[in-house]
Order: C-alpha cells, then structure tokens, then sequence
C-alpha cells in the first residue's frame, strides 16, 4: 500500500460523506463485475442455443446487461472524478 | 364458516317454504317488495340532498313539536304509521333529518295511527293503500327514465312509495288467509292474564300483517260483532302499537345506524306506552267512560271507546316519553355508534424508532413493504381477479381468464382508506425522524423509500381509472375490446407474478441483484407496444368503434403507468443486499428512456 492510498483510507475514516463515497464506488465495482460475469455467461449461453424464442430472450437479456454497464460505468468514472477532485 | 354457511341454509329455507305454501311466498315477495321500496325511497330522497326537500323538512320539523306535529299529519294523510316510520328512517339515513326531530315524527305517527281507528270505529273507512301502488309504480318508472335529476329522484320516490304499497298489500294477502281463520271469542280471557294474553296476539298479528290498522280492523269487526270482550279488545288495541315497530325494525335493516336507532327509539316508545297501557288498563278504562260520557259517546259503543283508548294512552306514551328524548337519544348513540371507516394504520412506525437512524430507516421499509403488499390486494381487486393468482402452480393467463365475475369492491374507498391513509403516515413519519433529514447514505435510503411508496400509490390510482372502463367492457357483446382489456389485467397481473416470483428468490438468495427487474420492464414496454399495434388494426377492420378505442388508449397509458411504478416501487424494496450495494444498483438501474433505446435497436 502506497502512501497515496493510506491517505485515501485515512481521509475515508475521517471523513463521513467521503466514507460513503469510497464504499459506493467500492459497490459500484462490485456490481459492475458481476455484470461483466453475467454478460460472459450469457454470451456463452447464446452461442450453445438454437431455439430462436430462447435467442431473443437472452439477447434481450444481453442487450440489458450491456445497457446496465454502459451507465454503470459512466457512474463509476463521475465517482472517480469526485474522488480526484477532493484528494 | 357460519356466514359461509348462512346463505344457503336461507335460500334452502325459503326455497323449502315457498314449494310448501303459496301464501308464504306470497308474504315473502311481499317482505322482499316492501325492502326494495326502502331503498327506492333512499334513493330518491338522497338526489333532493340540499334543495328544497331539506327546506321543507327543516321548517316542519325544526323543534319536537312541529316534528310531532309533522308525523300526526301525514300519518292522518297516509293512514300508515309503518309507511310513515319508515319513510322517516330513510330521510334519516339520507342525512335531512336530525335523530331528535325523527324520534318527534315517530311519536306523532303514533298519536297519528289512532285517527285510523277512529275512522274504522266511526264511519268504517279505510283507504286502501294497495289502490295506489299500481300508478305510483307506473308514473314512478316513467320519471326514473328521465334525465334530469329531480325528475329521476321523483320518480325513485313514487316509485319507492309504490313499491311500499305493493309489499304491504302482498304481506296482507299473503296473511288474509290466516287473519280470517282467528276467532276471538274462542279466546276470551279475563283479569291481567287475559290483558297479556290478548296483547300478545295482537302483537303476533300486527308482526304477520305488517299492519296495526289491519289488526285494529279485526279488533273493532270482532267488537262489533260481540266476538270479543270490551277489555280483550282493549289489549289487542295495545298490542297492536306495539307490533307495528317490526315494519320499521324491518326497515331499518337495510338502512344505516341511524335508522337503526329511530327503530330502537321507536320500539322503546311503543314498548313503554304499551307497558303503560297494560298495567293502567283498568285505570284508563275509567278514564275512558269518563271523556266518552263528556264528549258525547253512548255508553254502549264500545267501538268508539276503543277508539278514545287508542288515543288516550298513545298521549299518555307522548306526555311520559317527551322528557326523555334527551337521554334517549343519548343513550342510542352510546348502545349504536356509528362505525367509523377502518383507517390503515401503520404496523412497524412508532415513535421509539423516530430518534435512531438506522431503526427508522428499517422500519420505513418494512411499512412501505406493507404498503405494498395491501395494494396488490387492492389492484387485484381493481382488476377483478382472484387472489390465488399468487400460487406458484397457478398460470396468471389462465387466472384472468377465469376471473370473469367483476369484483364488487370501492377501491376509491379502499384507496382512500388503506392506501393513501398508509402512505400519509408513512410521509409524516419520514419528515419528523431524525433520518429523514440526515445526510448519506440514509437519506438517500429514506428517498428512495418515499419515491417507492409513491410509486404504489400511483399504481393503485392507476388501477383505479383502468377499473371504470374495465368494469364497462370486461362484460361487453364486443368479445374484441373484451379480449383487449383481458390483455391489459394480464399484463399488470404477469407484472406483479414476476415482482413476487423475483421477491421470493431474493429472500432465498440475498446476492441477487434488483437489477434483474430491468427485464422486466423492457417486457412492459413491448407488451404495451404489442396491444397498441393491435388496436390499430381492430380500428382499421372496424371491430371497435373510435369511443372504445380512445378509451382503451388512455387504459394502454394507465396499466403502463401502473406496471412501471410496480416495478420502480419493487426495486427499491425487495433489495436483501448492503444499503451501499442497493445505491450502486439503484443508480445503474435503466429508466423508460434507456429501456425504449434498447427497444429501437431490437
């Protein structure tokens, strides 16, 4: 751990609105692999199905995932923002 | 169980009845008549609420005496005190009189049934209220057809008053039979125990006939006729009063608790000038000789005299009775309260969780949950479909197919009363709790919370407009707009199955993600469009006509609306995961903007 993100978890603990900022972005990160994971999988599903209904609906599904992370990210690169311009 | 029961064993009962005796049913078709007039009656007053029927009442009946006086006149005019009670029982429950003035009406009508005997006694006339029913009926239904609105509730009390008349004369028909088959002088009794004896039968036969002028008819025939002694005949005269309360006890049944109370109020006055009566019988009897030798009446007309008893203790019931309509009403208040409407009241807020943060925000949550949970029985209701829909092996198609029977039930009043009562609350406790105005995390929690209860609430007003027009055409010749609104209950009903199937694997499994409701929007969304396509080409091959379809346009709307908000509403409540993983979720979540890009790129 570099000295840069000691103070980062220093300045979390001290600061409330900072603490729930870092576990947002920490949730936010969370949730976003688990996206990543879930759009892999359904890729994987896709390719191994032939019955068209069952097609669309996972490339429904996909199209949601995509969709989810797209904004997810955006969120995530405005939180990383924030985070710079208070540090 | 027992109510479950109740009906049948009624219907069974009646049934059995009218297969066993013809004058029995005539007498329950009678009863059945009598009770519809009632509420014809109410109807019809209800629409003269605030115009010149409450003027007329208000002047001629704004102290006892002029309420008494009321209640001599027209039951002099209409020769029925039952008709005239009952009548006052349904002003009274349309709200045009006070509980005081109609307890006067009552106590006139009483004074008032005693003219009947003296006409009977004296001159041997009796209008005949059966006469009437026939026009009334006829001249009431032709005005109930009108527009205007006087005119209908005209004609809703002509044909009230119709319908009154009619039971009554079926009632009496019906007990003609049995009236004719008593022979009093069989029966003649002396001393008290003939006086109860003879009070009893003449309450017995005024309950069979509806009518205490029939009994009293009988009564002074039998008189006449030396079939019944002097002091007999007085007791039937007695019991006679006290048995025509059952017509406005009937009455009352189907009324409200004031009506309920002016029959109570009726009952103990006549119950009491009867008591009176009875035990001063020997007493007033002396009374009796005493005015008819002064007024002129030979000694051995005993018709008339019975006629001067009738009114005498009826007075005396007044003059002893008159004092008490105070306490009385006071104490029909306090044994019949009137049933305050059943307000929501919230389970989990209470002021100990208000000052800590966290326990407020919990307890937020497990009210909005609740509040969830009361509205989907309401929107169910409002969309006529039965409850077991929410069975795992139950198909949601199949359900709403088969809930073809519109479910009787105010959701404007279930609105009012459980939903918006519930939320209010729930607002007013997230304003006054220290979370409600922190900073963080929680605050956004407690927004989220309120956002979500205000989804519910828009979901039920939703339901609640679709319901008008669903009611209409859920039953209509036009099997195509029929099937179209079947389709808009499935798709809210399919909407709340997922919320609740998705509900039921994050309490099993608290590391799924809200997210995975988004899928379900985009299936609002391209169910929405599907029906909105199909309904053009319904207009198009003119199966509906343009009415229907700028009706069911707005329905599309509503149902699209109601199944957004149940969703927005869900994601924010059925999130098991950390409050830091709910926001992280919540603001990934795609809105109707991004969930209609996705759509397009389809």
């Amino acid at each position: 751990m570099n000295v840069k993100q000691l103070l980062d978890k220093l300045a979390g603990i001290l600061n409330d609105e900072r603490h729930a900022q870092i576990e947002k972005y920490k949730s936010l990160k969370k949730v976003l692999k688990a996206l990543r994971n879930e759009k892999v999988a359904l890729q994987a599903k896709l390719e191994n199905t032939r019955d068209v209904t069952q097609r669309q609906e996972i490339e429904s599904r996909l199209k949601i995932v995509t969709a989810q992370r797209k904004k997810g990210l955006v969120v995530l690169k405005e939180l990383k923002k924030e985070r710079k311009n208070q540090s | 169980m027992f109510r479950k029961l109740l009906f049948p064993i009624v219907f069974l009962t009646l049934g059995y009845g009218f297969w066993l005796s013809g004058e029995f049913k005539t007498i329950a078709a009678g009863v059945a008549i009598f009770l519809f007039g009632m509420i014809s009656l109410e109807e019809g007053f209800k629409t003269f609420t605030g115009g010149t029927l409450e003027r007329i009442l208000k002047s001629s009946t704004s102290s006892i005496a002029r309420s008494m006086g009321f209640g001599v006149l027209t039951t002099s005019i209409m020769q029925s005190s039952s008709l005239v009670s009952v009548i006052t029982i349904s002003f009274l429950s349309a709200g045009l009189l006070e509980l005081t003035s109609a307890i006067g009406i009552i106590f006139g009508a009483n004074l008032g049934t005693t003219t009947g005997a003296w006409l009977v006694a004296g001159f041997g006339l009796k209008v005949n209220l059966s006469a009437y029913a026939m026009p009334l009926l006829v001249f009431g239904v032709i005005l109930v057809l009108q527009q205007a609105r006087n005119l209908k509730g005209a004609g809703y009390v002509l044909a009230g008053l119709g319908f009154l008349f009619l039971g009554i004369h079926y009632m009496k028909d019906g007990f003609d039979t049995f009236g004719q088959g008593i022979y009093l002088a069989e029966y003649a009794m002396t001393g008290y125990a003939g006086v109860f004896a003879f009070a009893g039968i003449g309450i017995l036969a005024t309950v069979l006939m509806q009518s205490s002028h029939a009994t009293l008819v009988l009564t002074i025939a039998a008189l006449a006729a030396q079939q019944v002694s002097y002091e007999n005949a007085l007791a039937l005269a007695i019991g006679s009063n006290v048995g025509t309360t059952i017509t406005a006890i009937i009455g009352a049944l189907s009324s409200g608790v004031n009506g309920r109370r002016l029959a109570g109020a009726h009952l103990i006055f006549n119950l009491t000038t009867g008591l009176i009566a009875i035990l001063g019988i020997y007493q007033l009897m002396a009374v009796v000789e005493w005015i008819s030798t002064h007024i002129g009446i030979a000694a051995d007309n005993y018709t008339l005299q019975l006629a001067v008893f009738h009114t005498l203790f009826n007075v005396i019931g007044i003059v002893v009775m008159l004092p008490l309509i105070t306490p009385l009403v006071k104490m029909l208040q306090k044994l019949l309260p009137i049933e305050e409407p059943e307000i929501e009241k919230p389970k989990y807020l209470n002021s100990a969780s208000m000052d800590l943060a966290d326990a407020a925000a919990e307890a937020v949550r497990n009210e909005t949950v609740r509040l969830y949970d009361i509205s989907v029985k309401v929107i169910t209701n409002g969309l006529s479909v039965h409850s077991e829909i929410f069975q795992a092996e139950k198909k949601a198609k199949r359900v709403v197919k088969k809930s073809k029977e519109i479910i009787d039930r105010d959701i404007d009043d279930l609105y009012e009363r459980k939903i918006k009562a519930l939320y209010g609350a729930i607002v007013e406790f997230i304003v006054h709790t220290r979370a409600g105005y922190s900073k963080g995390l929680l605050r956004e929690e407690m927004s989220a919370l309120r956002g979500a209860g205000q989804n519910i609430v828009e979901a039920v007003k939703g339901v609640k407009h679709l319901r008008k027009n669903l009611n209409r055409f859920m039953k209509s010749d036009n099997v195509y707009i029929s099937k179209e609104y079947n389709k808009l209950r499935f798709l809210i009903i399919r909407v709340l199955k997922k919320i609740d199937e998705s509900r039921k694997i994050t309490e099993s499994d608290p590391s799924v993600m809200s997210l995975d409701l988004d899928p379900l929007k985009l299936d609002i969304e391209v169910r929405s469009e599907k029906i909105s396509n199909g309904l053009d080409m319904l207009i198009r091959e003119n199966c509906i006509d343009v009415q229907m379809a700028t009706s069911f346009m707005n329905d599309i709307s509503y149902c699209n609306e109601t199944c957004w908000n149940l969703v927005e509403a869900a994601t924010v409540l059925f999130s098991t995961s950390s409050r830091d993983d709910q926001s992280a979720m919540q603001s990934i979540a795609l809105d109707e903007h991004e969930i209609a890009e996705i759509i397009e790129t389809q």
